[in-house]
């Protein structure tokens, strides 16, 4: 087998002229006035659904006014209280599926694409993906303007620091005669309720 | 005279309903791209820095390669090398026989296409599920990909629906694609459930944190990497940029540029293997690269990210399909990293473009692709690809053009060809005649009639 060393030599010695790297803080990333109805609106254009949440309303009704049919529901967030599975504690990865509403917290969203960053922090991440309904929770005042300031913030969780992603609106597919389907292989719904502070 | 790239397009174009629609579906993704440059004001920016990144990290990659190494080792992750396909296959084969592994799901690769591993691991009893919905399509009918971000784009609903009646059991004649896409989804669902392994390719490898970053819209990545107790990544050693400075430009750039979307529904950051699970292992991949960094004209195709814009504004693309290029990747970045790769195999494909330049005036990462195509034409005769009857014309044309008296002679006597009947013209044995008709020639040639005004 090959070994980095040989690769990196037989690389090395084929470069022929070097460049350097550009300046990237001239970059004049879009910006908006207003960030939240930006968001708002791109989070609708990718087929996702947003709703504002008042400081009096409880979360858990709103959910379970939202999806009246739904039995398994899967979170390990504290203010959580009709989760019916814990990620945290199932036995394998696999025991998540057949979960109605999965329900996550988004760190910060992106305005410029309705991308919202969600750092793994569940012992299994798959609660992000086999639900068939994702509901992300997400403080309103959190959100960029573009993936410029979205990677200047984005961080791992401490105990789960393997992994973590921007997730924008539903799975969805064209790869069948270029039709739009929402619900590929992971969530069929992305439902993002807006937390005051 | 035909090359072999417009041999294979005259099958394609033989069902005129479905070229048709091929040409406008392509379009289409096309002037969605337009539309997502159009309203960004720092497009032009964007791909002036994308591109200087690129040219800088390709000519730095030795560092780079050992700084992601290094991090990715310190994740915790185990990290191979690979000079070409074949030890990548046999790396990949050994991780998994180690682990006992009897199935693995997939996400989308082209580097496992260029590698052939889905065979080669089949070869060893291993089952290989794609599962991003285009490529398993493709899987299920035993084809290849005929476009990298779009491979299954070559069938139409009645295609998959009767395949899938077939092979997944779906209901006669349902050929709606939202049905035909759940059927997959419950069938995937199963695969992704009893898989021992599941392996991503990589959009980005992140040299600064290790991170190796995959962009989805259906979430089949993240879905095969979140029940299996093995991830497998496989990254080209072109594929590994600095720092997320970087990426926050590739990443906006990527899918405007290829799908006409803001943004893929998952940018996906796997760092580390899941608590539950084994360690990710990585796998780097040259298989010609640190050779083709060292070409002093085609160099730049290693800027390339795959999104697919050039191929989907490509006259010759839209109107041939991908199956009519000899090489795996097809398009304006086929052609080259086909010439690349292999030029006595895959000479057939630089006929395949006007020159119209419109690939590199939309590639995301400003990779010369139409530029690098007319240098490619102009070695054809050193690789022994050149056309004969080609080089024939040419030298007779050399000796016309070359000769003031020949071709004052020859354009005064061309009319008289006017009087061949069009039987003899318009015939296999003229080449001008085919897909053209035979020009009349005038009785007055240019030069005369510019002098007779002169007078």
């Amino acid at each position: 087998m090959s070994n980095k060393e040989d690769i990196l030599k037989k690389y090395r010695a084929n470069v022929r002229e070097k460049y350097d790297m550009p300046d990237l803080s001239d970059i004049k990333g879009v910006t908006y006035p207003e960030p939240l109805v930006q968001f708002v609106k791109m989070s609708e254009k990718v087929g996702g659904q947003v709703i504002e949440v008042d400081r009096e309303r409880d979360v858990n009704v709103l959910i379970r006014q939202l999806f009246p049919e739904a039995k398994e529901i899967a979170s390990n967030l504290p203010e959580i209280t009709i989760a019916t599975r814990n990620p945290d504690t199932v036995g394998r990865a696999r025991d998540l599926n057949g979960t109605d509403i999965g329900i996550i917290r988004g760190q910060f969203g992106v305005a410029e694409n309705a991308c919202i960053w969600i750092p793994q922090t569940m012992k299994e991440k798959a609660v992000m993906f086999i639900s068939e309904n994702l509901v992300i929770l997400l403080p309103k005042s959190q959100i960029v303007n573009n993936m410029h300031e979205a990677y200047k913030r984005i961080q791992f969780d401490e105990t789960y620091d393997g992994y973590g992603t921007f997730i924008s609106g539903p799975s969805k597919t064209a790869d069948i005669a270029q039709v739009l389907v929402m619900g590929a292989q992971a969530a069929r719904s992305a439902t993002i309720l807006l937390l005051p502070e | 005279m035909s090359t072999a790239h417009s041999k294979a397009a005259k099958a394609f174009l033989k069902n005129q309903t479905y070229a048709k629609w091929h040409d406008a579906t392509f379009w289409s993704v096309r002037s969605k791209r337009d539309n997502m440059a159009y309203d960004l004001d720092e497009w032009e920016q964007l791909r002036e820095k994308a591109s200087a990144i690129k040219r800088h990290t390709i000519t730095h990659l030795d560092e780079y390669l050992d700084q992601f190494a290094t991090n990715a080792e310190k994740n915790g992750c185990i990290v191979h090398w690979a000079k070409d396909a074949n030890e990548f296959n046999e790396i990949v084969y050994g991780i998994l026989k180690n682990h006992n592994v009897k199935k693995m799901v997939k996400s989308k690769s082209m580097l496992t296409e260029e590698c052939e591993m889905n065979p080669y691991l089949e070869a060893h009893g291993i089952e290989v599920v794609e599962t991003d919905l285009g490529e398993r399509i493709i899987q299920l009918k035993g084809q290849k990909p005929s476009h990298i971000v779009m491979p299954a784009i070559h069938l139409n609903h009645d295609d998959v629906g009767e395949l899938f009646e077939e092979k997944l059991g779906s209901e006669k004649g349902n050929h709606d694609p939202t049905y035909l896409t759940y059927v997959a989804r419950l069938s995937l669902r199963n695969e992704f459930l009893t898989a021992d392994a599941g392996m991503t390719g990589a959009n980005f490898g992140i040299a600064e944190t290790g991170d190796i970053v995959v962009c989805t819209n259906e979430g089949n990545a993240d879905m095969s990497t979140s029940c299996p107790k093995l991830h497998i990544a496989a990254i080209g050693l072109e594929k590994i940029i600095p720092n997320y400075d970087c990426l926050a430009v590739f990443q906006r750039m990527l899918c405007r540029a290829g799908t006409g979307q803001p943004t893929t529904t998952y940018t996906s950051h796997f760092r580390k293997a899941r608590p539950t699970a084994n360690p990710m292992h990585i796998v780097l991949v040259d298989n010609g690269r640190s050779e083709w960094i060292g070409n002093p004209e085609h160099w730049e195709a290693l800027k390339c990210i795959r999104c697919g814009s050039c191929m989907n504004t490509c006259p010759v693309y839209r109107r041939s399909g991908g199956y009519s290029y000899s090489y795996f990747i097809p398009g304006p970045i086929g052609i080259n990293l086909g010439m690349l790769r292999d030029e006595q195999q895959h000479s057939g494909n630089v006929s395949a473009c006007t020159l119209c330049l419109s690939c590199q005036t939309v590639c995301p990462v400003k990779v010369n692709l139409g530029d690098q195509i007319y240098q490619w034409r102009q070695q054809l005769d050193e690789f022994g690809t050149a056309n004969p009857q080609k080089k024939l014309m040419c030298k007779g044309m050399s000796m016309v053009y070359g000769s003031k008296g020949v071709y004052n002679l020859g354009t005064a006597l061309a009319h008289w060809a006017n009087i061949i009947p069009s039987p003899l013209m318009n015939c296999g044995l003229n080449p001008w005649a085919e897909g053209h008709k035979m020009m009349k020639f005038p009785k007055k040639p240019f030069h005369k009639l510019i002098k007779d005004l002169e007078k």
